[in-house]
């Protein structure tokens, strides 16, 4: 039996048989993986329902699937509705991701490739302080963060949105350890050509990293659209939420109907799930390294 | 071979030549090591240090609405949060909630990953799936849940699908006896990150080397329970810890979810709610709420360290 | 210290959020302050303008925002910028105080915290010749050591309203006890309607008033904690049975300051403020009745919590004489825009009383009899209750109402709270 097993294809985590109890069990798997696929698919229905609708439609007491009449004006009524800044909040969204991303990249890869790669005295030291800031939870810390931007005069800026947000450990952690990863002889060839170390980093190492750079980037990115408690604590001004404050706020301040709020849903996601559809594979390598730590 | 830039017109000796240009890189070296690194470094200085530090000693003050405080109370802001039923019982919320979505999103990542790894047809889309809601923020999906899934009147799909039993409305987020609000504060979560769990466990279970399971089918392990306990399990320890911590650290930290879907209510509120509601709330109690945060980094370095030693975490690296 | 009256430190809260008209555009010119603050020599010399920000919560009311933009444009001695600003007001405007990019100028509700922390100046000066043309109880809500710090801008009574056809046709009287409104709220009830809306969260905006209602108050004259003992505790009981009753809407999308739900005919009865009753109008016409929080028994009194909002200026500004004299403006000279304020959007009570003697919209209706039993049963604030007694309150609320939690047991841990907070203030 067990030298049958072994024709029958690629060995799996969870072998299985093609004995009646493994074709039962074959079928519950599809089942449960249907069933987890309409359960996950749920939400994204629920939002583009919605955001379609109009509001008799979504409050009415009987269930409709899909509204017959798809609103697509609910889009120019989200942008045109004067008392939502919805479309600053938008703005300040993409500004905070990207700078945010493109900032946090260049900051850690410089600190993670000196680090793995230029010899000097406290270099272990300095590695150490920064690891040390890994152990301190982040949200933790955003009273006293608070406070030190609060004292730079930040509070409801970009800056204060982005600047404080730029030091992550952690992606330095991760460049080191990758840079340590990276072939020394690329470099050397290129030191023979009498290039510096700024010359290496950024005419060999770089380029030669992108994948790298990119899965990182993915992560950071979606992590900074949708980070919510520091531009909660720093957005008092309407003028500096981001989409997820604004959003929040329109939960519980009854302004904005349903259908709207759903169709900033739409648009909130609508960054991120191309970036899903395109750059999936970079998203995952993101995940997976930021995942396991070593 | 191109000619080395800088040729000694007068040769010396190996020992010699080496010994002057270390001495000349380190002196360079130490400055493009600053360079690289020293942004980064005072950044976190300001950002990361500071702060710490300030809020050690706003921890040790009496600071109402001032982060800039007189009156030393030395460790009397301590004393009162360890005292005060509602931090503590904050304390016992996140308990209760990691009890429930650690081993939750545990199993269930894990029993996706085990699926989609092995369909055959539309792997990509499947995974898809799973991994999309990873695209929406904690505040998107509170929005749905709170809105469009359970709220508690008769347009909620909650309500509307027990309306098909004839079950009445229940009031989601509002009723405690019984405490209705956990189902949708775990589902959200779950919704949310079992797509990221997911993702680790696939690059686990890809990284298993197939001669194992030949080798297990040889010695006649049964397929099913016996190879994924003896085999897919252990090979998955390293990947099993790092989900763990990261669950459970995630789960001390749990604020957005709570903070929209049911607000700074008393019954369900993590302790960065609370934290949140006295030092930035309306109340500006800057000094038990520094107090209050120190209290529970320390927690959570305590638990994560001693995962680690449980764990072992590291020992297999993968 | 005149602390008379009884304060909602809890329903302040839940006020800060009633919310349900318009957004905010207004970016806003922060007024260049160090972090300490100092009081400063007025308007910056050689004929520049100085640059103001007046900070409000959101009126749910159309046209509210509009209207405050068009009081700041009209004043032509500084420049003021208007934030209007939506969700959880309070937890902004105390960061935006302890921030330097803060408001010189704001709304809020009074306690003793804002001047022991040196948030908030005197108005004494600016207040002196109209003293007598306000309210004693508005007045008091708003003074610390004899000082008066801020200028009421309107008050909002918060009573029950009701569906008079509905009473009607289920045979039932207005309520006059307790009792009475849970046995109403019951057979109210039908499978389509629900007896009344009382908020999301159970019912914690009665707090106050049920503890009012039961001859409790929050402190006592001399600032002892005045929700202890046996009727406190019967009257939070009482709350709890009405939450017990399934006779209340729960998980509404909008929440008890905003009319929706009696306007839908989700409830037959709701409690809610004046503010709603411009919108409960234009739905339901005339069907519409008024009751206080009715009292616990033949031995408590009907209550009334007669909220609003009140202005201030932050001791932070950096131009607090131009601020001063801005509130002046406002909220002391211009009557038109202070009546203009109170009753053409939400219906709130001027608290002037030369205004509110001509206030002809709150003369007839159902808003005169909410007029007439914040008169009889009002409630104000009191300065010396703090946003944490308000929390701790709060917990004691919720645990009794939503957990059914022992009364007594949750009064004594509330007290504890109080008087940690009275021996921090009072010594």
């Amino acid at each position: 039996m067990a030298v049958s097993e072994r024709t029958t294809g690629t060995p799996q985590p969870i072998g299985f048989s093609r004995s009646t109890w493994g074709r039962v069990g074959l079928v519950l798997r599809w089942i449960a993986l249907f069933v987890a696929v309409v359960l996950f698919l749920i939400p994204f229905y629920l939002i583009l329902r919605n955001a379609l609708s109009t509001e008799q439609d979504i409050t009415a007491p009987d269930w409709t699937l899909f509204p017959s009449h798809l609103q697509w004006s609910n889009i120019s009524e989200l942008f045109n509705d004067t008392t939502v800044p919805m479309a600053r909040a938008m703005y300040n969204s993409a500004v905070v991701a990207i700078l945010g991303t493109a900032g946090q990249l260049l900051l850690a890869s410089m600190a993670g490739y000196g680090l793995a790669r230029i010899p000097y005295r406290h270099a272990d030291k300095v590695f150490y302080a920064i690891v040390a800031t890994l152990m301190i939870p982040g949200a933790v810390t955003f009273i006293p963060s608070f406070i030190v931007v609060s004292s730079l005069g930040w509070v409801s800026s970009l800056r204060g949105l982005i600047i404080p947000t730029l030091f992550s450990g952690f992606a330095a952690f991760l460049f080191r350890q990758y840079f340590l990863g990276f072939p020394k002889e690329l470099e050397e060839a290129a030191r023979v050509d009498g290039a510096g170390y700024f010359g290496v980093f950024w005419r060999i190492v770089v380029p030669n990293s992108l994948p790298f750079f990119a899965a990182l980037a993915a992560i950071t990115f979606i992590g900074n659209w949708n980070s919510f408690l520091w531009p909660l604590v720093i957005g008092q001004d309407s003028s500096s939420w981001t989409i997820q404050v604004a959003m929040s706020t329109f939960i519980t301040a009854q302004t904005i109907n349903i259908h709207e709020l759903f169709m900033a849903v739409a648009v909130s996601i609508l960054p991120l799930v191309l970036i899903f559809a395109f750059l999936q594979r970079y998203l995952i390598q993101g995940v997976t390294q930021s995942g396991i730590k070593d | 071979m191109s000619a080395p830039a800088k040729t000694s017109a007068v040769p010396a000796t190996a020992g010699e030549r080496r010994g002057s240009r270390r001495r000349k890189g380190i002196a360079g070296n130490a400055l493009w090591f600053w360079i690289f690194v020293g942004p980064f470094v005072i950044g976190l200085l300001i950002f990361s240090y500071l702060p710490i530090i300030w809020s050690l000693v706003l921890s040790f003050f009496e600071a109402y609405n001032t982060a800039t405080p007189s009156k030393f109370v030395g460790l009397h802001n301590y004393v009162d949060m360890l005292t005060d039923h509602n931090f503590l019982s904050s304390l016992g919320t996140f308990t209760i909630f990691a009890v429930f979505i650690v081993p939750l999103t545990f199993v269930l990542a894990l029993a996706l990953a085990l699926l989609v790894n092995q369909v055959k047809i539309a792997r990509a889309f499947f995974r898809s799936v799973f991994f999309l809601p990873t695209a929406c923020s904690y505040v998107v999906a509170s929005l749905i849940w709170k809105l469009s899934i359970f709220n508690g009147v008769r347009f909620g799909l909650a309500n509307t699908v027990l309306g098909w039993f004839g079950i009445e409305n229940i009031a989601w987020l509002s009723t405690v006896d019984p405490p209705w609000y956990w189902i949708p504060l775990v589902t959200v979560r779950l919704w949310l990150q079992l797509g990221f769990y997911m993702i680790l466990f696939i690059a686990g279970l890809q990284r298993i080397s197939p001669t194992l399971y030949e080798a297990a089918y040889v010695d006649g392990a049964k397929p099913g329970w016996q190879v994924f306990r003896y085999i897919t399990l252990p090979q998955l320890r390293a990947t099993s810890v790092a989900v763990l911590i990261l669950n459970l650290i995630a789960a001390y930290q749990a604020f957005d979810e709570f903070y929209n879907l049911v607000g700074n209510v008393n019954y369900a509120r993590p302790p960065l709610v609370y934290l949140y509601g006295i030092s930035l709330g309306s109340i500006q109690d800057l000094g038990h709420g520094s107090a209050g945060a120190l209290i529970l980094a320390v927690i959570i370095m305590l638990v994560t360290l001693l995962q680690n030693r449980i764990f072992g975490f590291g020992k297999a690296g993968d | 210290m005149p602390a008379h009256v009884p304060n909602a430190g809890l329903t302040r809260r839940d006020l800060l959020k009633r919310t349900g008209g318009l957004a905010a555009l207004a970016a806003f010119t922060a007024a260049c302050g160090g972090n300490t603050g100092r009081p400063s020599s007025g308007g910056g010399g050689g004929g520049t303008k100085v640059n103001l920000s007046q900070w409000y919560h959101q009126y749910g009311e159309t046209g509210t925002q509009q209207a405050a933009l068009k009081y700041a444009k009209a004043y032509t001695d500084a420049n003021v910028a208007v934030q209007w600003t939506p969700g959880d007001y309070g937890a902004k405007l105390s960061s935006g105080l302890l921030s330097s990019k803060g408001p010189d100028v704001f709304e809020s509700q009074f306690n003793i915290g804002m001047v022991k922390s040196n948030q908030v100046v005197a108005l004494d000066d600016i207040i002196a010749d109209v003293k007598d043309d306000f309210l004693p109880g508005d007045l008091a809500t708003n003074t610390i050591d004899g000082k008066i710090y801020g200028i009421r801008m309107i008050i909002d009574p918060q009573v029950i309203y009701y569906r008079k056809s509905m009473l009607d046709k289920a045979g039932i009287k207005p309520p006059e006890t307790v009792d009475d409104l849970i046995a109403a709220s019951k057979e109210l009830t039908t499978n389509k309607v629900k007896g009344m809306f009382v908020g999301n969260d159970g019912g914690n905006g009665m707090g106050g008033p049920a503890l009012w209602s039961s001859g409790g108050s929050y402190l006592t004259e001399d600032n002892k904690p005045g929700f202890t003992g046996d009727r406190a505790a019967k009257a939070f009981g009482k709350l709890h049975e009405l939450y017990a009753s399934k006779s209340i809407l729960l998980g509404a999308p909008t929440d008890w300051w905003d009319p929706t739900a009696i306007n839908q005919g989700l409830v037959a009865m709701q409690w809610i403020g004046m503010w709603a009753v411009p919108g409960m109008q234009k739905v339901l016409g005339d069907d519409i009745g008024v009751i206080p929080f009715p009292k616990l028994d033949a031995e408590g009194k009907p209550a009334v919590y007669s909220g609003g909002w009140t202005q201030f200026v932050s001791a932070k500004s950096a131009n607090v004489d131009a601020a001063k004299k801005f509130v002046k403006w406002l909220w002391i000279d211009k009557s038109e825009y202070q009546e203009d304020w109170s009753l053409n959007y939400g219906f709130h009570i001027p608290p002037r009383k030369s205004l509110a003697a001509k206030a002809s919209k709150l003369q007839s209706g159902v808003a005169a009899d909410t007029v007439k039993l914040n008169e009889d049963y009002g409630h104000t604030d009191n300065p010396a209750w703090t946003p944490k007694m308000g929390t701790a309150f709060t917990d004691l609320l919720t645990n009794c109402i939503k957990k059914g939690a022992d009364p007594a047991a949750e009064i004594a841990k509330a007290e504890k709270t109080v008087n940690a907070e009275l021996s921090r203030l009072f010594g």
